[in-house]
């Protein structure tokens, strides 16, 4: 707003330079790993030069088309979806602290897949939707709690009633495995949140429901940011607020409900990506959720290349990493003097 | 005429025969309203008061905490009928009953009751320092800072130091990070505790970072007390925690009546000459040492800190800061919460930081909802 | 003992110093808030320190009652650098009423006013006759006795001011001081509140309270502070202070000033904004 004036990089420049750097993360990503094969070994597979003993360059492909390729496609569409989502729960929220993970979001999409396992419902089939509709839940709890009086507007007691939400929910999952040991075994590598181990199949599960959010995404971008400048003003335009607010909602349920189905929950991504691409982009909702694209994997990527690095060779989880880059950010966020309200 | 010098006035008697008037006066100085008047031998001045109402607040905390500790003694997967449970305690009767009570049930007992105090009242310093009743420990991070340390060495990353000082070392680090990067408590409301949250997240991650970093059965002992469980604790911690909260106690006694000032302002503490940071100094640091010193035998349970001092609260008197009352409702808590964790699913056990985040969080949440929320003690 | 017209000149002969500071300077980092201050201020009388919103009034009240810690230069208090006092003594000696003081939920008056008492207790003598006579003469002083045992918040603004400032009696202070005693309140509520002030200062208390209105400092002070970016610009009654030219300059207004016949206290009337720019305004 403040910076209405200044002349700002042009968009389409920075999503290119940012892309590039994606597309150099990615790479990146199919070298390195936490086995034997090393960056000069991947390099080679994929150059096709076929050096050395014959078996180990085999090896070589297999690691990198079975593991390291799914993992980095995972990481783009987790990334993205991720991302965008929330920008878009900030934006509904008006709340530069709204995030899906902190606020419950993924943690009812979490819990609500514990307990259909438990219930009896099979991993394969049911995950996808039964983890958008825990997260719709989720999403409808921050917006209820937004919208009470008192909290809507101060945008920092919402992030503690997520909080809160979250270690609820966490802990009734817990309590669900404990108890459950079926359900413990079939979701216990999926609970904390990786990229790892996941299957191009899983993938292809979620891609119709990130297509759907996609284009509604397109769709309700000019309403939004006009609900930017106020209800009224927004009103006063020809917009339907509730109607773009719930299908903001659905989308922030359906891209975080697949993304956790298939990596499990990852925290602090929806709020490091976001809070980067406004700095960049300005405080259009439009423009915001245009980096969001590229800087999404690019967090993600990047931040999977390390877990794979730092504890070879077994790996940290995923949201250990987002938390350790996230939990610094949510803690510059709140300290600047005034929270801008969105 | 003269309103400051007119008590003065009253000592100007001639002496003898006001030292006598008084001294008759004061045997029978009428109480303030709703409080009873202790005197002391000392001189006539000399009195101690009680507040009807925290007086029969903690009776009734107390009641229940012995409810609740001979329940814990009695049930599990042996039942031992009260009176042979207490029979038992004394040493006499059935060996078997003896055994189960004396060596199994007791330290778990003593373990969840010293730890709930601990956390309760470290719960209370905590909120009422800060002024903000969702300022506890496990809120603003100091649980996971100790817990963090606590893991470290027992998962013996080279560090052979035993958990408590550790987590005593961790809960420092962390307190001093959160209070460093939000410029003090207790100025900036809610912030200060988002940035609490923050520097709870990053040693929740750090801690999970330390254990995958070790062999897997390693971690996996160490997994149970990262959620908070009383079935990792060590009798030395307990130990150490036993005399660490009677120090506490005793200290916090004496803090007391600065406390109640405390919770107005610092320019009214100060002015009724209180040394605000001095006091404020020794409560955060009563706090973060008890703290500490109950994660290193249960790791964290936070939510006791927030339950307990709030229970305490809505039973006793406005007029102090119930910090004995805390601790009594903080061991009652954890000792339910440990036995509903051992029965419910029985043989399998919940850890006790799931039963209470599970009981705690909704509270949490109407704490934190509720229309008009006065968040100031 | 009739009482005087509050705008009185001060009798010279009975003036005496209670508190005063030494070329005091009080900042915020390194921002002077508070330059080079030699003040002293009279015993027995209503001080009243006026300005415009940030010249810095309520820092030097927080600096007179050791709040602030001043950055050069001292407060002296009966002869004594406050600094050097211990914290109780300070506060046997002096009472600071915040503003908008809060209290925790659901404490009643008489409690409140109990906590006056802290300074003259200890944790082995929380209760002796001396205590429960003071509490029941701070009551009827703030003519409170009937809401003794009604909370806080169940009083109107005046009432609750009025006890806040019994609690600060309580304390029996030869010097109070009020930061902005009657800032949220409305007109009745206000009068309550400074015709107490009168009354403290009748019965040989000092009083040091900064305040926003200059008409009401007129006209219950005796002795007026006026401060203009960090420094004082003018001090004595206000009879004789208050000009058209000082209004001027602190408050950037043009005004005609009266006398209030019934009183005798400066009136300002016809208020306009000066045209012309002023230079160094406040900030």
């Amino acid at each position: 707003m403040c910076q209405a004036g200044e002349a700002r990089r042009p968009l389409p420049l920075m999503f290119v330079w940012l892309s590039a750097c994606l597309a150099a993360v990615c790479f990146l990503s199919l070298l390195f790993g936490a086995g034997e094969i090393g960056p000069g070994a991947s390099l080679s597979s994929l150059l096709g030069m076929r050096e050395g003993a014959a078996q180990h360059a085999e090896e070589a492909a297999f690691v990198i088309h079975e593991l390291r390729l799914p993992r980095t496609m995972l990481g783009l569409v987790v990334g993205m979806a991720l991302g965008v989502a929330g920008a878009l729960l900030q934006a509904v929220a008006r709340n530069p602290l709204a995030e899906p993970g902190l606020l419950g979001v993924s943690a009812g999409s979490a819990f609500a897949v514990a307990i259909a396992l438990m219930l009896g419902a099979s991993a394969a089939t049911l995950r996808v939707s039964v983890a958008q509709l825990g997260a719709l839940g989720g999403c409808l709890c921050v917006l209820a709690a937004a919208r009470m009086r008192g909290v809507g507007n101060d945008p920092v007691r919402l992030v503690l009633a997520g909080a809160v939400l979250s270690g609820l929910l966490g802990a009734l999952t817990s309590m669900i495995l404990l108890v459950d040991q079926r359900t413990a075994d079939e979701i216990r590598f999926w609970i904390v949140g990786s990229l790892a181990g996941r299957h191009l199949e899983d993938l292809q599960a979620i891609l119709p429901s990130l297509a759907l959010a996609g284009v509604i995404t397109l769709l309700i971008g000019r309403p939004l940011a006009a609900l930017a400048l106020g209800e009224r003003v927004a009103v006063g335009l020809g917009h339907h607020p509730r109607l773009v607010r719930l299908l903001a909602i659905g989308v922030v349920a359906l891209l975080v409900g697949a993304t956790t189905a298939v990596a499990g929950p990852i925290a602090f991504v929806g709020l490091v990506v976001p809070f980067a691409a406004r700095a960049l982009a300005g405080p259009d909702i439009r423009r915001t959720l245009w980096l969001c694209l590229p800087l999404g994997p690019l967090v993600v990527i990047g931040a999977d290349i390390v877990s794979r690095l730092v504890v070879q060779p077994s790996e940290l989880p995923l949201g250990v990493l987002t938390a350790l880059i996230g939990a610094p950010v949510l803690i510059l966020v709140v300290r600047s003097q005034r929270l801008p309200t969105l | 005429m003269d309103l400051s010098s007119s008590s003065v006035m009253s000592h100007d008697a001639p002496q003898t025969d006001g030292a006598m008037q008084a001294s008759r006066d004061e045997a029978q100085v009428a109480p303030p309203t709703g409080s009873w008047r202790l005197p002391l031998p000392f001189s006539a001045a000399h009195a101690v008061l009680l507040d009807k109402r925290s007086v029969s607040a903690n009776l009734l905390l107390g009641g229940l905490l012995a409810v609740v500790a001979l329940l814990s003694l009695c049930l599990g997967s042996a039942l031992i009928s009260p009176l042979a449970a207490i029979r038992a305690l004394l040493g006499q009767g059935d060996a078997m009953a003896v055994f189960v009570v004396q060596e199994l049930r007791l330290a778990r007992l003593m373990a969840g009751l010293l730890t709930g105090a601990a956390f309760a009242l470290a719960g209370c310093l905590m909120q009422t320092l800060a002024r903000n009743r969702l300022a506890t420990p496990g809120i603003i991070g100091i649980d996971n800072g100790a817990t963090a340390f606590a893991v470290a060495s027992v998962v013996g990353l080279g560090i052979s130091l035993a958990p408590p000082p550790m987590s005593l070392a961790g809960a420092a680090v962390a307190t001093a990070i959160t209070f460093g990067l939000a410029g003090g408590a207790g100025t900036r409301g809610y912030r200060f505790i988002v940035a609490g949250i923050g520097v709870g997240a990053v040693f929740g991650a750090l801690t999970q970072l330390l254990l995958a970093r070790v062999a897997i059965d390693v971690a996996n002992s160490a997994y149970p007390w990262t959620v908070g469980s009383l079935n990792a604790r060590s009798g030395d911690a307990v130990l150490i925690l036993g005399v660490g909260l009677a120090v506490g106690v005793v200290i916090a006694q004496l803090l007391a009546r600065s406390m109640a000032v405390l919770r107005f302002s610092d320019a009214v503490a100060q002015g009724l000459g209180i040394r605000v940071r001095l006091c404020r100094l020794l409560a955060l640091a009563l706090a973060v040492g008890l703290t500490a010193l109950a994660v290193a035998v249960a790791g964290p349970v936070g939510l006791v800190a927030l339950i307990g001092p709030e229970i305490a609260r809505h039973l006793s008197s406005r007029r102090g800061v119930p910090l004995v009352g805390s601790a009594l409702a903080g061991a009652v808590l954890m000792v339910a919460a440990d036995l509903a964790g051992r029965l419910l699913f029985a043989p399998i056990e919940i850890p006790v930081g799931i039963v209470t985040a599970v009981v705690g969080g909704p509270f949490l949440l109407w704490i934190l909802l509720r229309p008009a929320a006065r968040d100031l003690t | 003992m009739t009482r005087p017209s509050y705008a009185d000149p001060v009798d010279s002969h009975s003036q005496e110093t209670v508190i005063a500071t030494r070329g005091l300077e009080l900042a915020y980092g390194h921002m002077a808030v508070v330059r080079r201050l030699d003040l002293a201020l009279p015993r027995g009388r209503v001080t009243a320190i006026v300005g415009p919103n940030g010249c810095g009034k309520s820092t030097l009240l927080a600096g007179l009652a050791r709040f602030h810690k001043p950055h050069a230069g001292a407060v002296v208090l009966d002869g004594r650098d406050i600094q050097q006092l211990p914290s109780r003594e300070l506060a046997r000696r002096l009472a600071l009423l915040p503003q908008e003081a809060q209290a925790p939920e659901g404490l009643t008056v008489a409690e409140l006013i109990r906590f006056g008492r802290q300074p003259h207790q200890g944790w082995l003598r929380q209760w002796s006759a001396e205590d429960r006579k003071v509490v029941d003469e701070a009551l009827a002083a703030a003519d409170l006795q009937s809401l003794a045992n009604r909370p806080l918040e169940a009083m109107s603004g005046g009432q609750r001011q009025r006890a806040w400032i019994a609690m600060a009696i309580a304390q029996q202070t030869p010097l109070l001081l009020l930061d902005e005693p009657t800032s949220a309140l409305d007109l009745g509520h206000q009068l309550e509140v400074f015709e107490l002030i009168r009354d403290l200062a009748a019965r040989g208390k000092t009083i040091v309270m900064v305040v926003h209105d200059l008409v009401s400092a007129c006209r219950y002070a005796d002795h007026l502070v006026a401060m203009h970016a960090g420094d004082v610009v003018a001090e004595g009654p206000p009879a004789e202070v208050v000009t058209a030219a000082l209004v001027r300059r602190l408050y950037g207004i043009d005004c005609t000033l009266m006398t209030d016949p019934a009183t005798g206290s400066p009136l300002l009337t016809n208020m306009r904004r000066t045209t012309e720019p002023l230079t160094g305004s406040a900030t």
